[in-house]
């Protein structure tokens, strides 16, 4: 029951799309915003600080969605009534994947396979449309996260990656002494 | 907390200012949106929420919820819960923590709350783990888990929660992961929708003392077949599954517990006058 985000084979209308988009970025600012508090609780400033900016970003797309929406009336849906291909949004980050020692690189990586995720699935949603306008729409926003994907390329490559040592803390939870 | 119920709120209004201290990466974050998202669904005023706990890492999450919540002590969660149910039964009633304090400090609590069926939703965040006090075993611990404070395991057989509370009488009975944001909201509505004492074991992976429970993700399953109301097949089921079945696995249809006597507004005036001060 791993995150996955490469299909999603049911018909969308319109408004189910622009909902289902909103909500991907909601739910990232969201997740982004209390992932960089928890890490500033734990005096990790670098990561805190590169999800502070992933918040920022999915703030503005979010606003972008709203702007495509317009007057359109959303869909009022329950949680589990969303149709995710995965548990869960595909841009939440996995919190198995998160550790309080992480380095920038380890959450930006996090961060690309959350857009990989969306991008994956909004192209599985315009390619199972039959509707012209859905399938369009669809395809703007796999652009846009395929755009966010090629930030978040350029953005790894300028952090190392991680040592073989990340994880070592001198003074380390006691059950795992 | 707004006094008067506005119109429908959004999951993240159910959630308070108070910012949580779990560690990066804990279950914990994912239950308390799975259950805020599950009491905007229900579309539940905060006023008419009580979020009550015992002490335990989980045991915080009443305070960053927006209603109320009374942090209780160490494995009475579910008598205080029981008792404020039972002078206000117009509340919903919502009884959390963890298993060192549902079924080690608490556990004889929880066969009384289950036989007892008051119209309550205990949610028991199971890590098989005390992380508040540095990652003791628990009664979930699997008996050949080795630490530096159990080494070479406990050798101890671990508690059945699910079975427990199903021989115990509780009227809905589930288990959840804490990843499964969505699919534990749903639970959770079910739950607190389904009259009696409704238990609910979630899989919260404590990613400090047990980072092996990241694994937990991909070990959860949904059940082969859909629940039962039938309580010695539920426990069957549980007894023999691999303990990573998530989804529903009973519902009972059993009377909830009512007041024996109706209620006297002279009666509570003059017992309230007996504590003035």
């Amino acid at each position: 029951m791993s995150k996955a985000g490469k299909k999603s084979s049911q018909n969308f209308t319109r408004a189910e799309l622009l909902v289902h988009a909103m909500v991907i970025e909601l739910e990232a600012v969201q997740s982004y915003k209390e992932l960089a508090e928890q890490m500033e609780q734990c005096g990790n400033s670098a990561v805190a600080g590169l999800f502070d900016k992933m918040t920022k970003l999915e703030a503005e797309h979010a606003a972008k969605i709203r702007d495509t929406a317009g007057d359109v009336e959303l869909p009022d849906l329950a949680p589990w009534e969303f149709r995710w291909s995965g548990l869960e949004p595909p841009e939440n980050i996995d919190l198995a994947g998160v550790h309080y020692l992480m380095t920038p690189h380890q959450a930006l990586e996090l961060a690309l396979e959350n857009e990989l995720s969306a991008m994956a699935f909004f192209e599985a949603v315009a390619q199972d449309s039959t509707d012209d306008e859905v399938c369009c729409l669809a395809r703007e926003f796999a652009a846009d996260e395929r755009q966010h994907v090629a930030w978040m390329k350029d953005w790894i490559a300028k952090y190392p990656p991680p040592d073989d040592d990340w994880d070592y803390d001198p003074d380390p939870p006691a059950a795992m002494a | 907390m707004s006094a008067v119920a506005p119109c429908k709120l959004k999951a993240s209004d159910y959630k308070s200012d108070t910012k949580p201290v779990w560690c990066p990466g804990c279950g914990d974050y994912h239950v308390l949106a799975s259950l805020a998202k599950s009491i905007a669904a229900l579309a539940l005023a905060p006023e008419q929420i009580a979020v009550v706990s015992g002490i335990g890492c989980s045991s915080r999450i009443p305070a960053y919820l927006n209603c109320y919540g009374f942090h209780g002590v160490h494995g009475r969660a579910l008598p205080l819960a029981t008792g404020l149910k039972v002078a206000r039964p117009d509340l919903t009633v919502i009884c959390a923590g963890g298993d060192g304090d549902g079924f080690s400090i608490g556990g004889n609590h929880l066969l009384h709350a289950c036989r007892r069926n008051v119209d309550i939703t205990y949610i028991v965040m199971d890590n098989e783990i005390y992380g508040m006090t540095k990652g003791q075993p628990s009664p979930t611990t699997a008996p050949d888990w080795d630490s530096s404070l159990a080494p070479g395991g406990t050798g101890v057989s671990p508690f059945h929660p699910l079975v427990i509370a199903l021989a115990s009488g509780a009227n809905f009975v589930a288990r959840s992961f804490s990843g499964d944001v969505n699919g534990t909201a749903k639970m959770l509505a079910e739950a607190i929708s389904h009259p009696g004492f409704s238990f609910v074991q979630i899989l919260s992976p404590c990613v400090t003392f047990r980072p092996d429970q990241r694994e937990w993700k991909n070990m959860v399953h949904p059940p082969p077949v859909p629940f039962t109301t039938d309580a010695s097949q539920a426990a069957r089921r549980v007894m023999t599954d691999d303990g990573f079945n998530i989804g529903v696995l009973y519902k009972g249809s059993r009377a909830k517990y009512a007041q024996a006597v109706a209620h006297d507004d002279a009666f509570e005036g003059d017992f309230q006058n007996e504590f003035l001060v």
